[in-house]
């Protein structure tokens, strides 16, 4: 095999696999990221809301919505769940001694109830919906199937409507101000209390949107979000904890070093790889690539 | 001249006599009417102590939240069991599980050690998992199956043997074992060293200023709680005949942070009385549903948001105040320095 070929063959295909699940993991990350930035909370059920996502899509679906409307209808369906997590576990703990530590146990505990409760509620098997996107399309001679192309697209319009959200609007600038200083904000008239409510749902948001658009690709498991949060709180760390830009790099670089990677040795060792990678990058570069949000 | 630290301790070591009394009645009862389930149950809540013990160590004294405590534990477990396989000692086996451990957790701690905070908890998480995935896929260590058929050995005090079999012997075996390692913690928490661990989770910043290394300090407790979960693992192949790579997973770090959020932060015991009222907890709801992570979860939480020092938090300063009226001095001082608190730690 030629060079060329090797090119066209091998190595393309795996990049744009990778690609796929580089937005795919930026998406999970993005939400995480953005509540670790604003409220400085670890949320450890970020993976159970994505899961949370993935379900409500399959139920729903299965009633006959429509898929195209599910990638609205979840979102706007986890926002109140994710401001009721927030005032009734966060809230309580917000003001601790040591916010970090707590907010991370309590999110730890929800996560094994979520868990469970999905285990109860659709068995502990997994299930994949249809695509909605069938087929597949020739691209310079690698053929990627139509949903892989649509997830990279619609990923990419997500991450740029957030960041334009944060950092172009005045909504934006309201939880960026929160976030930096919140005593301050709120003498300017921030009402502090439902920006914090307000993101964290936003957050939760995103993971269920993620859940939606991952469905069809990584199938629906109780357990899902325990296997995905891992990829996803490397991409957060390498990135920066709490900066967009950050996870959106560390994201696609993570996954294309598994995707290369997996070309040279067994694929059962591309975690290690990528773990390797957030541990050296908490040793050498604790900061992550790109600074916090809302701390210049 | 007694402070309050002091009088915690013994009112924690009051407690672990109780322990103690407890455990032997249900190895009386045990032996007595011939059961082996409760007391194999009874001797595996107390391996998972040890690991709990360990994490208790980390959050409670340091303030560092360890989320891969398993790592060690597992590295214990697998070294036991691979000399065991080739040579069927309890001491070389103990012996060789914490020499490994003891490295590993220098490693681990040099790496670890680095970062605080959110970043050690999520550090160490991500140690533990490189480890378990690496053991998951390594067929000379038998990859996601684990290895089995560990030998039944005998353990040797001098004249006297004890076989791990024997449910009774094994689990006063382990009990002792399991006691001496909290007794040799509290030990070291009453020396000055062991100040120097609380003085870090009160304050950080000062500490240095006082002439006291914190990376030493946060590095040797790290070790020492490395250890303390690799000795407890090294008992786990003696038990059950058979490790799995599931012991190092998330889970079984989760576990032993739950159950020292229950038995209560920052007193060494609780984490011991956590772990049983874990394993408790576990089959009463396991009798009438397999889904007992969501009362677990659910007590979890309670208790992390309204009961941060956990069961013994909650009996232990009704005990020390028995002990203040019980002594001669006519008071006890009345500063008050930095209580143990669950959750105090400085990011």
């Amino acid at each position: 095999m030629n060079a060329l070929d090797y090119l066209q063959f091998v190595l393309a295909p795996q990049v744009v696999n990778g690609l796929a699940l580089g937005v795919a993991v930026v998406l999970v990350a993005l939400g995480l990221t953005i509540i670790f930035g604003m409220l400085d909370v670890i949320n450890m059920s970020h993976g159970e809301f994505y899961a949370i996502g993935a379900y409500a899509a399959l139920a729903l679906g299965a009633a006959g919505i429509n898929f195209w409307f599910l990638l609205v209808l979840v979102p706007v369906l986890m926002v109140p769940l994710g401001m009721a997590a927030e005032r009734l576990l966060i809230r309580p703990v917000f003001d601790s001694r040591d916010r970090h530590v707590t907010t991370l146990l309590v999110t730890f505990g929800l996560a094994l109830v979520v868990e469970d409760l999905l285990k109860v509620a659709f068995g502990p098997n997994t299930q994949r919906p249809l695509t909605p996107i069938p087929g597949a399309t020739e691209l310079a001679g690698i053929i990627v199937p139509n949903y892989r192309l649509f997830l990279i697209v619609v990923g990419a319009a997500i991450v740029s409507g957030v960041a334009y959200v944060v950092y172009r609007t005045r909504l934006g600038a309201m939880v960026r101000a929160a976030a930096f200083d919140r005593n301050m904000a709120a003498s300017l008239g921030v009402p502090v209390a439902l920006v914090y409510a307000g993101t964290f749902a936003f957050g939760v948001a995103l993971a269920g949107l993620a859940g939606v658009l991952l469905a069809p690709i990584y199938s629906v498991f109780p357990t899902m979000g325990r296997d995905f949060i891992l990829l996803a709180f490397t991409v957060v760390i390498v990135g920066g904890m709490g900066s967009i830009w950050g996870a959106v790099v560390a994201g696609l670089l993570l996954t294309q070093v598994q995707a290369l990677a997996s070309l040279v040795i067994s694929p059962v060792w591309t975690d290690p790889i990528v773990f390797g990678t957030m541990v050296a990058f908490l040793v050498f570069r604790p900061q992550g690539l790109f600074g916090r949000l809302g701390h210049a | 001249m007694r402070d309050r630290l002091t009088l915690s301790m013994r009112a924690s070591h009051l407690l672990a006599l109780v322990f103690v009394a407890a455990a032997l009645a249900l190895a009386a009862i045990g032996a007595a009417s011939g059961d082996t389930f409760y007391l194999r149950l009874g001797t595996e809540a107390l391996i998972f102590a040890g690991l709990a013990l360990s994490v208790d160590l980390l959050l409670g004294y340091s303030g560092a939240l360890s989320l891969g405590q398993a790592l060690y534990f597992g590295i214990g477990a697998y070294v036991s069991a691979l000399t065991l396989l080739k040579v069927p000692s309890f001491w070389l086996a103990m012996a060789a599980a914490g020499g490994a451990t003891l490295v590993a957790s220098i490693f681990g701690g040099l790496i670890a050690n680095r970062v605080r905070g959110v970043y050690f908890a999520l550090i160490t998480f991500g140690l533990a998992q490189v480890v378990a995935k690496v053991v998951y896929n390594t067929r000379e260590l038998g990859a996601s199956d684990g290895m089995i058929g560990i030998p039944v050995i005998d353990i040797g005090f001098g004249p006297v043997s004890v076989s791990a079999g024997n449910p009774v012997g094994f689990f006063l075996i382990v009990l002792a074992i399991i006691m001496g390692l909290y007794g040799l913690t509290a030990y070291l928490l009453d020396t000055p060293f062991g100040r120097v661990l609380t003085a870090l989770k009160a304050n950080e910043k000062r500490v240095p200023f006082l002439g006291y290394s914190v990376w030493r300090a946060r590095m040797f407790s790290y070790v020492l709680a490395g250890l303390i979960a690799g000795l407890s693992g090294a008992l786990y192949p003696m038990l059950r005949g058979f490790v799995s790579p599931e012991l190092m997973f998330f889970a079984t770090s989760g576990n032993a942070v739950i159950s020292v959020i229950l038995g209560g932060v920052g007193t060494l015991i609780g984490a011991i009385y956590g772990s049983v009222l874990l394993v408790l907890l576990k089959s009463i709801i396991g009798s009438w549903t397999e889904h007992h992570l969501i009362v677990i979860g659910l007590i979890f939480m309670v208790c992390v948001m309204f009961l941060p020092k956990g069961l013994v938090g909650f009996i232990r300063p009704r005990i020390e105040e028995r002990l203040l009226t019980g002594a001669k001095e006519p008071a006890a001082p009345s500063f008050a320095p930095a209580r143990l608190e669950a959750g105090s730690a400085k990011p």
